[in-house]
This record gives structure tokens, sequence and C-alpha cells, in this order.
């Protein structure tokens, strides 16, 4: 059954609703972050001046952060700052804005983690389909589920590095990705690290969704009509799984963020990652706040997006309560 | 019953050997040799050194102690709040179930690394008590989603309306028949949890918010990636221990999986 113009709407209603939720969480996280810096021990001023600074000097920057002035003024603030895209200037490069540093660094960030989403996503459920066809026995079926559950549970960053050192910097098989000159393939190179985690757990949730449906009365109607086993697989099969794969990269998507992160300081690649962590190096406050509070946003409407994906994929979500 | 527990042979091996190395080697895990310089392994110093001469074997065993006691810590009080938090409100019913619901899912949508970038960057000192500090702040959610399902298919349980029905007071039934049924559920969460206690701090070390001390196991993998052409048996060492680590404390964790006829 195609998706038509009521289905839209039913789309549309999961997306708001999702909205809202999104809302709720962005606000937590931006609180979280606000309250992070106000409320840890140590003042922020001297955090960014350092030990040494002079009263004056940390009165002046106080003021320029407005930390004098009530709580619930600041936080208003704050909120006002993160709506209207402004933040402040940057401490680092002063002039610059601090919500112009966070957007440009976005842009190499979500390049990076939608390519390791839609590699890890397509390369785990296309193994879970090859793997749960007729094509194999049951013992190659067994080691297939086994590489899963054990690239699931090797950590990136133990494995990147080693991989790199491998294929990278030994074997310069393929260039390392924060080379200027790298260009697609070095992308290609990060974003293939970045989805194994992922697509092995996308794989392992396949495989047992699928062997869960297993002998399911309407892929049996279907194979007695004639269907192949690959038609059954990806027409009638994949879409009632839809639910647990978009669940599981979901939950993924966290630690997707942080393996972002970490690629991007190990190949010093330009990002939200670095920039975080250039800020958090230079005391640099402003850009600091927006580019944690964006790596949260970034987050939070990838979820949104999957829990939209999810009701076009399944139409028992689009066709319920919701 | 007994083959269960050799789940927690290899994390016992780990532990032994990390806390053996130091009692043996007597050498404080930050003593520096720089004539030694990434020298590769040999039988004098079986894992080589690192920067500036830094004996690996000491500085990975004094790392992989502090890691495992993080991890286990993190685990016990992410355990001990959750379980106990999803058990009220499963108990409680009503609004307070449906509010820890909600809560759950709003921590476990939290990205904690980034989270923890974000409080690790607003404190003076990254110390160990903020690193734990944040995981334990997402830690309890998965736990407590655990009780709550549990508690709540447990308290219409026949043999828990049995039990009230002879006369046991809610307290006794709570904890004569509830509880026991419950943390061997919730404590299927623990191994996982530790295991990315381990690789979370290992990761936040590797980009710069890593304790003062430079002891863990991010900082050498930092030391080796630096180093990766030069001496790449850092980069390896370093590797290997943090999927040593969290390898056995996932298989740890597999003690409480029990077989579906055991349960």
């Amino acid at each position: 059954m195609r998706p038509t113009l009521r289905d839209a709407r039913r789309i549309g209603r999961v997306i708001l609703s999702g909205a809202g939720e999104a809302l709720v969480v962005a606000l937590a996280l931006s609180s979280f972050v606000f309250a992070a810096f106000r409320w840890l021990p140590g003042d922020p001023a001297r955090l960014v001046l350092g030990d040494e600074a002079s009263a004056a000097a940390v009165s002046r920057l106080r003021d320029r952060l407005h930390l004098d002035e009530p709580i619930a003024l600041q936080y208003g603030r704050f909120l006002r700052g993160l709506v209207t895209l402004d933040l402040g200037d940057s401490f680092r490069r002063p002039g610059t804005g601090a919500m112009t540093e966070v957007l440009s660094a976005l842009r190499p960030t979500i390049e990076l983690s939608v390519l390791a989403v839609v590699l890890g996503a397509s390369l785990g459920v296309g193994a879970a389909l090859a793997a749960s066809g007729p094509w194999i026995g049951s013992t190659q079926r067994n080691w297939v589920d086994r590489t899963f559950v054990l690239a699931a549970s090797v950590p990136l960053i133990a494995l990147a590095p080693v991989l790199t050192w491998a294929l990278a910097a030994r074997t310069r098989l393929v260039p390392l990705p924060g080379d200027p000159q790298a260009g697609v393939e070095g992308l290609l190179f990060a974003s293939a690290l970045l989805s194994i985690p992922l697509g092995a757990h996308v794989g392992r949730v396949a495989r047992a969704a699928l062997s869960e449906l297993g002998e399911a009365a309407f892929l049996a109607v279907a194979r007695a009509k004639g269907a192949p086993p690959a038609r059954v697989l990806l027409l009638h099969a994949l879409p009632c799984v839809a639910g647990p794969i978009v669940t599981v990269v979901a939950s993924q998507l966290g630690a997707l963020l942080g393996g972002a992160v970490v690629l991007e300081r190990l190949f010093e690649r330009w990002g939200l990652g670095t920039l975080i962590l250039q800020a958090y190096a230079a005391r640099d406050l402003p850009v600091l706040e927006g580019a944690v509070v964006a790596a949260g946003l970034l987050f939070i409407a990838a979820q949104v997006l999957g829990t939209a994906l999810h009701a076009a994929v399944d139409p028992r979500v689009r066709g319920g309560v919701g | 019953m007994s083959r269960r527990w050799l789940k927690l042979l290899p994390l016992a091996a780990l532990a032994l050997a990390s806390a053996a190395s130091t009692l043996f080697d007597g050498e404080p895990p930050g003593r520096l040799h720089p004539q030694l310089s990434w020298c590769p392994p040999s039988w004098a110093r079986p894992f080589g050194c690192g920067e500036a001469g830094v004996d690996l074997l000491a500085l990975v065993s004094a790392a992989e102690r502090s890691a495992l006691l993080l991890a286990v810590v993190v685990g016990l009080v992410g355990f001990t709040a959750g379980t106990a938090l999803g058990a009220a409100a499963a108990l409680f019913r009503g609004r307070v179930e449906r509010l820890v619901e909600r809560a759950c899912d709003l921590v476990q949508s939290f990205p904690t690394f980034i989270m923890a970038l974000a409080v690790l960057s607003a404190v003076h000192t990254p110390s160990r008590i903020y690193i734990g500090f944040v995981f334990a702040v997402t830690a309890w959610a998965p736990f407590a989603r655990l009780s709550l399902a549990q508690t709540r298919s447990l308290r219409t349980a026949l043999f828990v309306e049995a039990a009230s029905a002879l006369g046991r007071s809610p307290t006794g039934v709570f904890l004569r028949h509830i509880v026991p049924n419950l943390l061997g559920v919730a404590a299927v969460q623990l191994g996982s949890t530790a295991a990315a206690v381990v690789v979370g701090e290992a990761s936040l070390a590797f980009v710069g918010l890593g304790p003062p001390n430079g002891v863990s196991l991010g900082a050498v993998l930092d030391q080796g990636v630096s180093a990766m052409l030069r001496a790449p048996h850092v980069l390896l060492v370093g590797a290997l221990s943090v999927f040593a680590t969290s390898g056995v404390l996932l298989i740890a964790g597999r003690v409480f999986h029990l077989a579906p006829t055991s349960r």
C-alpha cells in the first residue's frame, strides 16, 4: 500500500509530537549546559582568565558575561541568545560571532555522521537480509550472528586508531581523512570507521527481528503465491522489522556523535568536536556553550527524523493511535 | 551453575594482573626515563615505553585499575539507584510511574558523551570524581526501566497475591517476594554499563579531558596516535587494553544472563 495524502498527514502528526518532545529534551540539555557552567565549583571568569588574573580583569569579564546578574535573568539571556542564534562574540576571535563558528563547524560533522548512518544502516541491514535468506546454511548464519556480536562489542576508540595505522599510515591504502587533499575518499574512510559499531548493532537487531518473524503466516502466503525469497524479504519482511532497526539506530546516535568527536580528534579534522575541544583549550565560553548545545540539537533532530522515518515505513505506526 | 561463574574469571585475572604488576614493579606509573623514549617492548619492559620513556606496563596497570574501579562504582551506583527508583515507581503506580518512565526516556535520549564534555570543560580540573558523576547521572536509567517493567509484571503475579492473601505485610511482600525476583533482571545491564564507562572514560581522556595526572587508557592511546609511525607498539598496547577491559566487563556481566529454562 502506497502512502497516501492521509498517511502523509499522519506522518506529519508523528513528526509534530516528536518535535514537541524534542523541544523538551533540547530545553533540558541546554539548561544542563547553562547550569554546568554556573553552578559547578569554580568561577567561569577565573576559568577563562586563569588563576593569576587580576581582580579587576576578572570583574570586567564577569560583567561582560553578565555573571553578577540574578540567575533567572542570565538564564533568560542565554535562552534568547540560543533562539536568536546570537551568543555573543567568540573570545578567541573577537569580532566573530560564537554562532558563526558553530555553524561553520556543523557541516563537516553532519557530513561525517550522516554518511556513517547511511553506510552503517545499509551494511547492517544488507548483511542481515543476506543471512536471513535461503542462500546460506545454518552454520554460516551462526557465524554471521557471532560476527555482529563481536563487532558490536569492539569499542571504536580501540578499533579506529589501529585500523588507521594499518590502512592509512602503514600501507597507505587510504588517505588520512585529516589531510585537506584527502577529499571524498578520506571522508568515506572516516565514516566507514564510524559506521562499524552502528552497522554491527543494526545487523544484530535486524537478524534477531527477522528470525523472530521467521515463519509468519503472511510470509508463507507471499511465498506460496510464488514470490522469490528476495522479494519476500525486501517487500514483506523488511517493513515489519523497520521499527527495531530505527530504534537501534536512534539509540546508537549518542555513541555515534561521541565517536565523531573522537574521530575528529584522531584525524585532526575540522568539525563540531574539534571546535568544542579548541574552545575548551582556549576557554572560549560562548563558543563552548554554543557548540555543546548545537551537538545536542543535532542529536535530537536526528532522533525526530528517525521517528518520522519509522512512521513512513511502518503502516502500523502511522495508522495507530498517534 | 558453577560454569556460570567462570565468566567472572577474565575480569578477576585482569584485575589481579594489574594489581600484581604495580606491586612487583614498585615503580610509580609516571616515572620518566627520557633516554628510553618510545623504546620497543623488551624483557625488562614487556610493553615497551611511551612518550618520554614512561613504562607502559606500569602506566597501563595503573590506568586499568582506576578504570575498573570507576566502572564498578558507577555500575553499582546506577544499579542501586535505578533499581530502587524503578521498583518504587511501579509500586506507587499512577503519576509517579509515568513520571519515572518519562524521566528514563529523557535521560536515555541524552548524548552522554556531549554532556560529559560540557561538564568536564566547565570545571577547573577534570578529575575522576566529575567523570564518575557524569556517567552516574545517566547510568541509572536503563536499570530503572528494567526494574520498572519487572516490578509491573510482579505486582500482579499470583504468588505475590497469594503472599498478601496469607497475611504478609506490604513491606514483607516487597522484600521477600519482589526484590529477589527483581535484582537478577536489573543486573543484566551491569556489564554493558560498566563497559560503556570504561570506553567513555578512555574516549574523554583521548580527546584531552582525562584526569590531570595522565593515568588513563585514553592517554596511552593518545600517545600511541601521536607516535603512530615511530612506535606502533604504544598504539597497539593502548587499543588492546581498552578492548580487553571492556571485553572482560561484558563477559562478566553475562553472569546475570540466565538461560530461559532456569529463570
